[in-house]
């Protein structure tokens, strides 16, 4: 082989190695990043472990919010399994009894501990796991 | 009748563009005869288009509901301004302003004069084929024209309340006028292409054109990080969301293609590089449109749903990126083997910093992707949230910015000074040393990655700091741009750092008459105030501070739109120069207590003012090469 095709093909292998290392590692990133969406139903029959973050959509159920100071319970269902969240804050706007909503947070004994609550910016929204039922 | 000449003015211009991309295809280009026939054809093509959308604005502020856009979008109520602004508040509008704008830059492109009639003929067909399929786009699944029957509706169902707002209406302008102006770049790259003669410097006559692309587009985005601050009260300036991601993905390209356009223009290396850029540019601001109109991901802020659209932008944009990647692999052999990068000159600097770029581009790429791919493999729905991307954007940052500060007094096409530039860079890290630990000293503990953060941001600005004193003294030219973009990052870095160890919020209930405090603010509830607007009712909490000696009242309200019933939140934030004091108030519980949420929000009007400073920098760019021409 000649010399200057050698270090091409040198250059090339080093530059395939470094990408492919590259592309690995952020893949890694994204694996240990993921938030899950479940609808109730689903975390009660998926294993979830109580440091993985995750979303959960559904209705707010009628009836189930309370107030205790600044924390907030309610119960999320999907008209088949319930979910109780407990939340400290300000919840949206559009936040009410009745209607959808997202929560994101940690699992605690069957119960969530939300960091956020979100109700999407549209009065008719529904989250997508549950149009599809 | 109005409406219908809007409309045909509209398909008149579709045509008219499409006559001049024929144009452009069957005269012969060389000659300044056709070139006149391409130059009006095209500007009568723009000229309707606009002649339409007036009328579609005229429409609007006359309140014309049987214009079914405008009745879904407009209310008789609105303040004119925000007649005018509600054509953009939705999809159709939105599409028809931002075909507006590619064609307006064409229109200016149009307008200059080049002395490379071929290339600017064949520019001129490209960026006029690509407003065709837009205007069908438009005319065909989205039209804006279509009309409510059989009776028009007496009043309009009205914009969305949390887009009544100053920094909103402007916000979605600017965004689209940065996304589309890289056409300017791309169609001036294809036609380069088809041309085939090297000896054209096409990287210098593009260069205004894309400086001024992406000043809008960094003011666009920090426009929507304003917005979202105040406006939906969560006291956060970017939330990681699909639609922002898209924005800063052709963003991060753009930069990217800015540094590589200076080596190529400069010293004739990454021709190749910067060419196959232009197209990733604008590849990428068409996909973030995909994303946005198609609704294929699910955002907190995504238009409406509808598979026609994304399926025929999805073809577009294959179309697009099939030519124009075909092309540009056709013509690999057109430059003859570039020379080499010599080790540590600043094309190797620029090289670094434009792989940083690109893996921050992918990753993005990937956060915004991957859930759909998962979805479809393991029919598990997943989202990718800030944990991954901080987790990609800290280390790379940082690495960049150490190239970013080695580079500093690097020269074209020769080795750096190894031992002039390193003993400023010695004594930036020495005071940058310093700065960390008082910062430490008055911040409390944190973690490595912030640590490193802040130290690289103060690298950063101390470094330029002695450059400048340097060149004064010794009467050397400043590169005043590049200081104050690169300023402008350090700044970034250190407030986006300081923000993030800094700010705290709680929530209490209060009764009015109560008193809390949080941080050493006195927090007084005082009244409650129940007020009627012309087209909202508000409640307003007024709250009297105490902070470091200072009072004063902030007001936040809840607001409760007529026309569509929508319940809002207003924030009030008092502004100090080291944190904002942000507060809103949430429902009202039993017993009359409110919901109330404190928020310090530290450094974060520097991290506005550093996007500033880097969109003023590309203005002096701009200005600079104005003024060598004349």
């Amino acid at each position: 082989m000649k010399v200057h095709r050698k270090k091409r093909l040198i250059n090339i292998l080093l530059l395939s190695l470094l990408s492919g290392s590259g592309v690995l590692m952020v893949l890694y990133a994204l694996n240990s990043n993921l938030d899950y969406f479940f609808t109730p139903s689903e975390l009660i029959t998926e294993e979830i472990s109580d440091n993985r973050r995750v979303k959960v959509g559904g209705m707010v159920l009628e009836g189930s919010v309370d107030r205790d100071n600044t924390t907030i319970n309610f119960t999320i269902t999907d008209y088949s399994e319930t979910v109780d969240v407990s939340y400290t804050g300000i919840v949206p706007d559009l936040f009410k009894e009745g209607s959808g909503v997202v929560v994101l947070g940690y699992l605690n004994e069957g119960k969530l501990d939300a960091e956020k609550v979100l109700a999407k910016h549209d009065e008719n929204y529904m989250p997508p796991a549950l149009k599809e039922k | 009748m109005i409406l219908d000449i809007a409309h045909y003015l509209s398909i008149l211009s579709t045509a008219i563009f499409m006559l001049t991309f024929t144009l452009v295809l069957i005269l012969d280009r060389s000659v300044s005869h056709s070139t006149l026939l391409i130059k009006r054809s095209y500007s009568h093509a723009f000229l309707l288009f606009l002649i339409s959308f007036l009328l579609y604005v005229y429409l609007a502020l006359t309140d014309n509901f049987s214009v079914s856009y405008i009745a879904q979008h407009s209310n008789s109520l609105l303040p004119n301004f925000y007649k005018v602004t509600s054509i953009w508040s939705a999809h159709e509008g939105s599409m028809f302003l931002w075909i507006i704008f590619l064609s307006l830059w064409g229109f200016i492109f149009n307008l200059s004069t080049d002395r490379d009639l071929k290339v600017k003929n064949l520019s001129i067909g490209i960026i006029s084929i690509i407003i065709v399929g837009f205007q069908l786009f438009l005319l065909i699944t989205s039209n804006p024209f279509e009309v409510v029957l059989p009776f028009a509706p007496e009043n309009g169902a009205d914009i969305n309340p949390v887009l009544q707002d100053p920094a909103l209406a402007i916000h979605p302008p600017t965004l689209y006028l940065g996304y589309v102006g890289f056409v300017i770049p791309f169609a001036y790259a294809l036609a380069f292409l088809i041309n085939k003669d090297q000896s054209i410097e096409w990287e210098k006559k593009v260069k205004s054109w894309s400086v001024m692309a992406w000043v809008f587009l960094t003011i666009g985005i920090s426009l929507g990080s304003w917005w979202a601050y105040y406006e939906l009260g969560w006291g956060g300036y970017w939330f990681w969301d699909p639609v922002e991601n898209v924005a800063l993905m052709p963003w991060l390209a753009a930069t990217a293609f800015l540094h590589s356009l200076s080596v190529a223009s400069k010293s004739n290396v990454l021709r190749i590089w910067t060419l196959l850029l232009s197209i990733i540019v604008f590849s990428l601001s068409l996909f973030g449109a995909f994303i946005v109109r198609s609704g294929i991901i699910d955002s907190i802020h995504s238009f409406a749903n509808d598979p026609q659209r994304g399926m025929y932008l999805l073809a577009f944009i294959a179309v697009i990126l099939f030519v124009s990647l075909g092309l540009f692999a056709s013509r690999l052999n057109m430059f003859e083997s570039s020379k080499n990068i010599k080790a540590l000159s600043k094309e190797s600097f620029i090289s670094l910093n434009n792989i940083f770029f690109g893996v921050l581009i992918f990753s993005t790429m990937m956060g915004i992707t991957y859930p759909l791919i998962y979805e479809l493999i393991y029919d598990q729905k997943i989202s990718v949230g800030a944990p991954f991307y901080n987790a990609i954007y800290a280390p790379i940052t940082i690495l960049a910015t150490m190239i970013l500060v080695i580079s500093i007094d690097s020269r074209w096409g020769r080795t750096i000074d190894t031992g002039r530039s390193f003993n400023m860079l010695y004594i930036s890290l020495a005071m940058g040393l310093i700065g960390l630990s008082l910062i430490r000293y008055f911040a409390g503990d944190m973690s490595f990655i912030i640590m490193i953060s802040f130290l690289m941001g103060l690298i950063i600005i101390f470094r330029y700091l002695i450059l400048v004193v340097k060149n004064i003294l010794e009467k050397k030219y400043i590169n005043t741009p590049s200081v104050i973009a690169h300023t402008g990052l350090g700044l970034l870095i250190l407030s986006i750092s300081a923000n993030s160890i800094l700010s705290s919020e709680k929530v209490f209930n209060m009764k009015p008459n109560e008193v809390r405090e949080f941080e050493n603010i006195r927090i007084e509830f005082n009244d409650l105030e129940l007020l009627n607007n012309s087209n909202h009712d508000s409640i307003k909490a007024t709250f009297a501070l105490d902070a470091n000696g200072k009072s004063f009242y902030l007001s936040p309200e809840k607001r409760k739109y007529f026309a569509r019933g929508q319940i809002t939140s207003e924030t009030a934030i008092k502004i100090m120069p080291m944190r904002d004091i942000y507060l809103t108030i949430g429902e009202q519980l039993e017993g009359g207590q409110w919901v109330v949420n404190v928020q310090l929000n530290y450094f974060i009007r520097f991290i506005w003012f550093s996007a500033a400073m880097m969109a003023f920098s590309g203005l002096l760019i701009i200005s600079n090469i104005i003024r060598r021409k004349s």
